[in-house]
């Protein structure tokens, strides 16, 4: 503690100095190749944003084609070319839409989005640090999160369209590299395996710098058990990236080379039209535990970001301490450790020895218990509280309904004699995009209206933002509630017409449809909402000024983001990092709605571990 | 002209809340630039509250509409275990669901700050801390032994009946190949290499070994009520997935990784459409075919793992029929055996100078 203590000590006085001499800053080093982490985080929010849009107008085109499989929109010919010829989107094209539907939410919005944004605004203000551990390192992460949307991107416009063999990118369908046998596995696959490594490199050099920063840089005071909940849970997001990442990237790296220099790692005994290829002796089962050892953390590293920030909210807004933090940081431990030892559940009938099937049904089930024990928390938070229903709040309470639905499906989907059945139906759409998707949107809106003043210096609009919530919330039950019950519904169907059986549920598909038409353009009452408040936003007054620095703290929180003044500086504070004396709880305590964590302790009171 | 007009009212009505959510603002500009959050906390409280009335109302009609038009019982003795399972976990997290909900938004609404009264320091309590982590565990304890017994019984070679019925099939873009083992119940020998694989001999049979000679393929998946069934199950191209919805059977076809299902069919076709015929939903008339529905029923197999723009056209029917009916459809089968070889020199043991006509005989169905 001395250690970081010197340390912060000695920084401050280098950024002092720092700001003293070159305080001039060009656009060029303020708005681009900003090594500052608020403006990285920016940079990472607003580009997740772009994808946000993107992805789901994707998933627009294709609920079209699944709401009304017999009708033309000539429009969409318009638009979209030989891809929607007569106004009929393609199969090759529907593929597309939803494997890069898929990547794109996945991992350009609910990990780069999420984690870059929230990692890089929270870390330095949450823990008292003038900036990330290696601010450089952080740039890096954003520009090669950059390079891989833009390559992701260029990929939808090329001949033979973006990668469509699914965003689980299973080998051999995309690793032969043969347009003949699946149109998105020639150069749009090779472009999606670019755009995924550059990707890897920017989720682990943003990863090592915020594990860096929280276990090195934090502020005189700031033990571990200080930490908000939010650094708890992007530390551990970080950790499980930087251990998994490195597995998917062996994994392409593999495929691409099965592609490009036809070695087998992963295919074996191919017929092609009654043609042998010549590969021998690779398992395509091999692919799977590779993607799968990072996909499977890949949900926690989505979901636990969000769980943190609405631990950090649901507190706040309730003006009382999160129930049980101890048990919280525990539990998000137990997924941690867990989340690496689940990942055959996405592989119970793929030919996996069933033992293994067993012992992947213990451990996944047992995952629901650290889950549970937080669902109640928050519950637990909630009562007896004192709650502000504005639109964070709203958000993270639409999270914890959501996380419960979605969660409470996983205990039917973790067994896998019922897996059978569900593996790759409808009904496992259903349960991860409530779970995972709608959650870790909510998880995310809930933080960019808590934090948007911190970001910009002004407050999103509350009336938009409460219609927001409400669409969303209505919107995404009525699209993923009725869609448990198409459990014998296969997924990625581009029409269930040549079948008997599941061809009883188009009027349900038609209303999901429509249901997720209006929950698109609702989202957009957020992205007007956003840009709108940027520039013409109410302002965050100042409440106390000194040496000329505005201070304020909008939603009376105790955490330390808000002791540096509403502008947001370079380091910061322009002073010393104030030091911390007590846990990040201190709501309607001691005859006080709140007492900020910098706050020292009167004299004879306990602090609370 | 109509999407122009659409467009259009999308617009003007984002500009309207727009104008609407800005006026707000205004408001609480005059207010010294605060918002009145005890207000909105007040109408978000209600609004919550009417959600969660919404929500269930919404969860009850979406059973009342919905659970008829599902995939009918499993007709299928390992199916019926795993619908158990599935109808035991679906009450205990359908309890779970109702309480957990209703104390989230009425908590919500209760202690919202419009009420005026003060948040209650309560930072932890380690009692219940345990109690809520105890009983989830003793539950799930439960369902995970439930379901791996239920599995490894599933999946267990020991427990296979000695006279199962053994049927190959094999996956391909975008089509099923199904072999059956003919009269002598066994099959032909597959050799997997540049001399026996060929356009038409896709599979690589052997036609020198002799069980390969009453081999035959059929379009449609014969089965036998009773009679346990153990799926042979290859790929030969890309990932496929073997999906009989209706006896809650699914496994993949890995290229170059044999796989195999082993189940007992409980229902004939004919006895599922009986069962049906009582059901009020499938007593409606389908407007496609102008029949009742379960007039229309039939089993059927499906692909389940995505394998190319075909991916959802993989389809074929299945057909469950007593003993009796099967042994004369069995003995209707031609074995592809003679068709296969009789362009072959009686020398020439490969098979790669066949005619493409054998092509269309594997195919058929298609």
């Amino acid at each position: 503690m001395e250690t970081a203590h010197a340390h912060a000590t000695d920084h401050h006085a280098h950024v002092h100095g720092h700001e003293e001499h070159h305080h001039e800053e060009t656009f060029l080093t303020k708005y681009v190749f900003s090594q500052d982490h608020k403006m990285i985080s920016k940079q990472f929010l607003i580009t997740g944003i772009f994808w946000g849009i993107v992805g789901g107008l994707l998933s627009v085109l294709f609920r079209l084609q699944l709401g009304w499989p017999n009708e033309t929109f000539p429009f969409l010919e318009t638009f979209l070319g030989k891809w929607a010829e007569g106004g009929k989107i393609s199969q090759e094209f529907y593929y597309a839409l939803v494997t890069m539907h898929g990547t794109i939410l996945v991992f350009f919005v609910l990990t780069g989005g999420l984690s870059g944004t929230f990692a890089n605004l929270l870390i330095p203000y949450q823990v008292g640090s003038r900036d990330m551990a290696s601010p450089f390192m952080n740039m890096l992460s954003y520009w090669f999160f950059l390079g891989a949307s833009v390559v992701m991107f260029f990929s939808f416009f090329i001949q033979t369209g973006p990668a469509s063999g699914g965003w689980t990118a299973y080998p051999p369908i995309n690793g032969l590299r043969d347009t003949a046998i699946n149109l998105g596995s020639g150069l749009g696959f090779d472009l999606w395996i670019l755009g995924m490594t550059l990707f890897i490199v920017s989720a682990l050099l943003g990863g090592l710098n915020y594990i860096a920063t929280v276990l090195n840089m934090r502020t005189k005071g700031m033990n571990m058990f200080r930490l908000p909940l939010t650094i708890w849970a992007l530390m551990f997001t970080a950790v499980i990236g930087v251990l998994s990442f490195p597995a998917l990237l062996a994994g392409c790296v593999l495929l691409e080379f099965d592609r490009l220099l036809d070695t087998s790692f992963y295919l074996n005994n191919i017929v092609i039209n009654g043609n042998l290829l010549g590969y021998k002796g690779g398992s395509p089962v091999l692919f799977q535990h590779l993607f799968w050892f990072l996909g499977h953390p890949e949900v926690y590293i989505i979901i636990l970001p969000a769980m943190g920030l609405v631990s950090e909210v649901l507190a706040t807004q309730s003006r009382k301490p999160i129930f049980g933090y101890k048990a919280m940081i525990f539990s998000i431990l137990a997924i941690l450790v867990l989340s690496f030892i689940v990942w055959a559940h996405h592989m119970f009938v793929t030919g996996l020895n069933p033992n293994l099937g067993a012992i992947f049904t213990l451990f996944t089930l047992l995952i629901a218990i650290p889950s549970a024990i937080k669902v109640f928390n928050w519950i637990g938070t909630v009562w007896k509280g004192k709650v502000r229903l504005s639109t964070p709040a709203l958000f993270a309470i639409g999270f914890v309904s959501m996380f419960i639905t979605g969660g409470l499906t996983g205990i039917i989907l973790g067994n896998s004699a019922i897996d059978i059945q569900l593996h790759d139906t409808m009904f496992v759409v259903a349960h991860f995009h409530i779970v995972m998707g709608v959650s870790a949107f909510f998880g995310m809106f809930a933080g960019v209206y808590h934090w948007f003043p911190r970001l910009y210096g002004k407050y999103m609009n509350e009336t938009l933002g409460q219609i927001h919530f409400y669409i969303t919330l209505v919107g995404a039950y009525a699209i993923f509630f009725p869609m448990h019950f198409m459990t014998g519904l296969p997924r990625r169907y581009y029409s269930y017409a040549n079948f008997e059986t599941f061809n009883n549920f188009n009027f349900l598909a038609e209303f999901i449809s429509i249901a997720a038409i209006i929950v698109f353009f609702g989202q957009l009452l957020f992205v007007i909402n956003f840009f709108y408040s940027i520039f013409k936003g109410r302002k965050v007054e100042a409440e106390t000024t000194v040496d000329g620095y505005g201070y304020a703290n909008p939603w009376g929180t105790t955490t330390m983001e808000w002791t540096a003044p509403i502008d947001r500086l370079h380091g910061n504070w322009p002073g010393d990092i104030p030091s911390v004396h007590r846990w990040p709880y201190d709501y309607s305590v001691n005859g006080r709605e709140f007492i900020p964590q910098t706050e020292p302790l009167k004299p004879g009171e306990v602090p609370h571990e | 002209m109509i999407a122009f007009l659409t467009f259009a009212t999308v617009v003007l009505l984002f500009a309207v809340l727009v104008l609407i959510a800005r006026a707000g603002e205004l408001t609480a500009d005059l207010k010294n630039g605060k918002v009145d959050y005890t207000s909105q906390s007040k109408w978000n409280g209600y609004f919550l509250l009417a959600f969660l009335i919404i929500m269930f109302v919404g969860s009850a009609m979406s059973f009342k509409i919905l659970m008829p038009v599902m995939v009918p019982k499993a007709a299928s003795e390992h199916g019926v275990q795993t619908d158990f399972l599935f109808n035991i976990t679906m009450i205990i997290i359908g309890i779970v669901f109702v309480f957990t909900q209703i104390a989230l938004f009425w908590f919500a609404y209760r202690y919202n700050e419009s009420h005026g009264h003060e948040s209650y320091f309560y930072p932890h309590n380690n009692t219940l801390e345990v109690v809520w982590t105890v009983i989830p565990a003793i539950v799930l304890t439960v369902l995970i032994a439930m379901g791996m017994y239920e599995w490894m019984h599933i999946f267990n070679p020991d427990a296979r009946d000695k006279n199962m019925m053994v049927i190959e099939a094999t996956g391909k873009q975008f089509n099923w190949m199904l072999r059956y083992p003919g009269k002598d119940g066994k099959f032909g020998e597959r050799i997997i290499d540049k001399e026996h694989v060929s356009p038409t001999n896709e599979l690589g049979i052997n036609w020198e070994d002799a069980k390969s000679h009453d081999d035959f393929m059929s379009d449609k998946l014969y089965l036998v009520k009773n009679k346990p069934v153990l799926m042979k199950l290859g790929a030969q191209d890309v990932l496929h997935s073997f999906f009989l919805p209706h006896f809650r059977v699914k496994m993949d076809f890995v290229p170059g990784l044999p796989t195999e299902f082993y189940f007992q069919p409980t229902m004939t076709t004919v006895e599922m459409q009986e069962y049906l015929s009582h059901e009020p939903w499938w007593q409606t008339i389908n407007p496609e075919t102008g029949q009742p529905r379960w007039q229309t029923f039939k089993y059927e197999l499906a692909c389940a793992e995505l394998c190319g723009k075909s991916h959802w056209g993989m389809q074929r029917d299945v057909i469950v029929v007593e003993q009796k009916e099967y042994d004369e459809w069995l003995a209707k089968q031609t074995p592809m055996y003679a068709p296969a070889v009789a362009d072959i020199a009686p020398a020439d043991t490969s098979a790669k100078k066949e005619e493409p006509k054998k092509t269309a005989m594997l195919e058929k169905g298609k």
